[in-house]
């Protein structure tokens, strides 16, 4: 039970700028997902609020009370790391039990043989606790530090990647399992992931970090569907998003949208056009997701850009076909029994209400179809 | 299949006569040592295993001379200097392996330095700021002067420990709720424990035979064996007999210790063996 909030955080490692004012409140029993590259300054962040790194400038604060300078062990908060960092000489069980054990939360050895169990069961990892961290597997080993940070019940859960090293079957599993867990525990979480799934299912808000900055933060319909730049709009989503550069042409009085290379121009949504308008920028960027894109072999109306088949890769339950349109490569979902012959002739018509507008220069968001539909209320 | 297993076993058994070879080259002169303690000044000089045993030696080293006392301020000197420098060592090392700070590897360079020079080298000065200081012949002196021998070993070995601890396992035991000294005494301790007794047991045995340093800066209420073993080079003739006594006694609490900790003696020097 805590609120979570950072102010004008700023961390540099010599010459390095690990973190550059980062702003961000997290609300009680709010599930927040940092999300973003490896080397964005994720795992900075976490341990500035565990209080085992130390912010150059800027706020800390718990249930606003700032903790820049209360001790880790007394800020209340768990912490997955993301490698592990299980005490070695202990068993699996002691490493698990440790938090019951320090002064700090001092629990009765009865109560923790249950609590220990409860969570063994949970993580499947109960034949695991007379063994050493050495004599187990990664992902047992991750799980061991996941347990380890369930068995109390803290103010905040802080989560390193907690489920990189598991297999992708008890990934999904615990996926869902984190979920649950974080409904039952009533408990701030603030969880760190590249995995851009992992991030849109569990996260309440996401925060988008890179280099340090945090590029929007938003949930994941706004983040998926607004992204505030072309960052974050590539990071989620595979195939990764088309952007490519449009142009726009005012005829009779109104803004109509020129793809490269092809003659026809394209009607805009009255909403994206007003918006465009009140922009007042030329030179634009499109993002089109490839499940926005529809194709056909012969041309139905002029909404259908001829190209190429330039290649079909079959990645499990769907394919991604690449289509070369006058040099620009589009990739689009398409269903694995699609049958074509590269270098053959394709048509493809972009549905532009869903597409998004970047502007070209800044690479940031301009608009896109009935924009509100997926932003909350309180952004 | 034949071939194979013959080799084998040829192989194995030239691998154990080499080690043979080489354990009886090793222990021949402790052998030896131990063989002259039982002999008479006069039988000394023989090579024959024939001679009349005697426990003339013992009698005299152990009974009529002050060795005893030479032997416990033996174990008073070098078992205090191997406490200090555990003591001060330790969070040394840590600092040294954790820290940045400046001029850190100088440091560290500047405390490993101390093994270079001759200990004869810095004698003269040592004994006369010890005479001015009023160390000359203490427990203390000796003590503080031994940590030039058994600091930087302790520090260099103890602080590649250490490093190899991640530094995320005691950031978790901060974050499970354990004071700074109970993450060192629980979790760190027990880790680099093979390594503190491997450094601490090869320190223990560097201050008990340190010779130069004993014989100038003490002498007269302090003596160590190494210092009283001269003893029996006599103005007429030299009591090798006695001296292998006195030399035998003294090899024995080096032995004792390291049979008694044996087991993590050979985990301790197998570096980097045991990664955190």
């Amino acid at each position: 039970m805590a609120r979570i909030e950072l102010t004008h955080i700023s961390k540099r490692f010599r010459k390095v700028i690990a973190l550059r004012d980062i702003n961000f409140q997290v609300e009680d029993m709010e599930f927040f997902v940092l999300f973003g590259p490896a080397g964005a300054g994720k795992t900075t962040i976490l341990k500035i609020i565990a209080g085992i790194e130390f912010p150059d400038e800027g706020l800390i604060k718990i249930n606003d009370e700032v903790v820049n300078l209360v001790e880790p062990a007394q800020r209340n908060v768990s912490m997955v790391f993301e490698n592990y960092a299980l005490y070695p000489h202990f068993t699996v069980y002691d490493n698990i039990a440790s938090p019951m054990r320090s002064p700090r939360h001092k629990t009765d050895e009865a109560t923790i043989r249950k609590e220990v169990r409860r969570v063994a069961e949970m993580l499947k990892i109960e034949h695991l606790l007379d063994r050493m961290p050495a004599q187990i597997s990664n992902g047992q080993k991750q799980r061991v530090a996941i347990g380890r940070c369930l068995v109390r019940n803290p103010s905040v859960f802080l989560m390193d990647e907690p489920l990189a090293h598991l297999d992708a079957k008890l990934r999904h599993f615990m996926r869902a399992e984190m979920k649950g867990l974080q409904a039952d525990f009533n408990t701030t979480t603030i969880y760190v992931t590249h995995d851009y799934m992992e991030a849109l299912s569990l996260g309440d808000r996401i925060a988008v970090i890179n280099k340090g900055e945090i590029e929007q933060i938003g949930s994941a319909n706004e983040v998926y569907y607004t992204p505030a730049n072309q960052f974050v709009a590539r990071l989620f989503g595979e195939p990764e998003i088309n952007i490519f550069g449009v142009d726009l042409i005012e005829k009779e009085n109104r803004l109509k949208l020129k793809i490269p290379g092809y003659e026809h121009l394209f009607d805009l949504e009255p909403d994206v056009e007003r918006m465009l308008l009140k922009y007042n920028v030329r030179e634009l960027n499109l993002g089109i997701r490839g499940t926005c894109i529809s194709y056909a072999f012969a041309k139905e109306d002029d909404d259908f850009i001829p190209g190429t088949v330039y290649s079909l890769e079959p990645i499990g339950n769907m394919s991604i076909l690449i289509v070369d349109i006058n040099g620009e490569y589009i990739r689009i979902v398409a269903p694995n029994d699609l049958d074509v012959e590269l270098d053959s002739d394709i048509f493809v018509k972009f549905d532009l209400k869903k597409a998004l507008f970047f502007d070209r220069a800044s690479e940031t968001f301009i608009a896109r179809h009935n924009r509100v539909h997926y932003v909350s209320e309180a952004a | 299949m034949m071939n194979m297993k013959i080799r084998q076993l040829s192989l194995s058994a030239l691998r154990n006569a080499l080690l043979s070879l080489y354990a009886l080259f090793a222990l021949f002169p402790i052998f030896w040592m131990i063989l002259i303690t039982f002999k008479s000044d006069a039988e000394m000089y023989t090579t024959t295993f024939q001679f009349h045993p005697t426990l003339y030696n013992y009698k005299e080293v152990l009974l009529r001379t002050d060795y005893f006392k030479a032997f416990l301020d033996n174990i008073i000197v070098s078992s205090g200097a191997v406490l200090v420098s555990i003591l001060v060592g330790v969070p040394a090392a840590y600092a040294l392996a954790r820290y940045k700070f400046k001029g850190k590897e100088d440091l560290a360079f500047t405390i490993l330095s101390f093994r270079f020079a001759p200990e004869i080298l810095v004698i003269l000065p040592l004994f006369m700021i010890y005479q001015a200081l009023g160390i000359y012949d203490t427990y203390f002196g000796l003590i503080w002067v031994y940590q030039l021998i058994t600091m930087p070993l302790l520090i260099w070995v103890v602080r590649g420990y250490f490093e190899d601890i991640n530094v995320e396992i005691e950031q978790a035991a901060q974050l499970d709720g354990y004071p700074w000294y109970t993450v060192f005494l629980k979790i760190l301790l027990p880790l680099i424990k093979p390594g503190l007794v491997a450094a601490g047991l090869l320190a223990f045995i560097f201050a008990w035979n340190s010779f130069t340093f004993p014989l100038l800066l003490s002498g007269f209420r302090i003596e160590t064996v190494t210092v009283a073993s001269l003893k029996y080079i006599a103005s007429d003739t030299v009591h090798y007999g006695q001296m292998a006594v006195a030399a035998t006694v003294a090899a024995l609490p080096e032995v004792i210790l390291a049979l008694l900790i044996q087991r993590h003696l050979v985990r301790g020097l197998s570096f980097g063996a045991v990664k955190g």
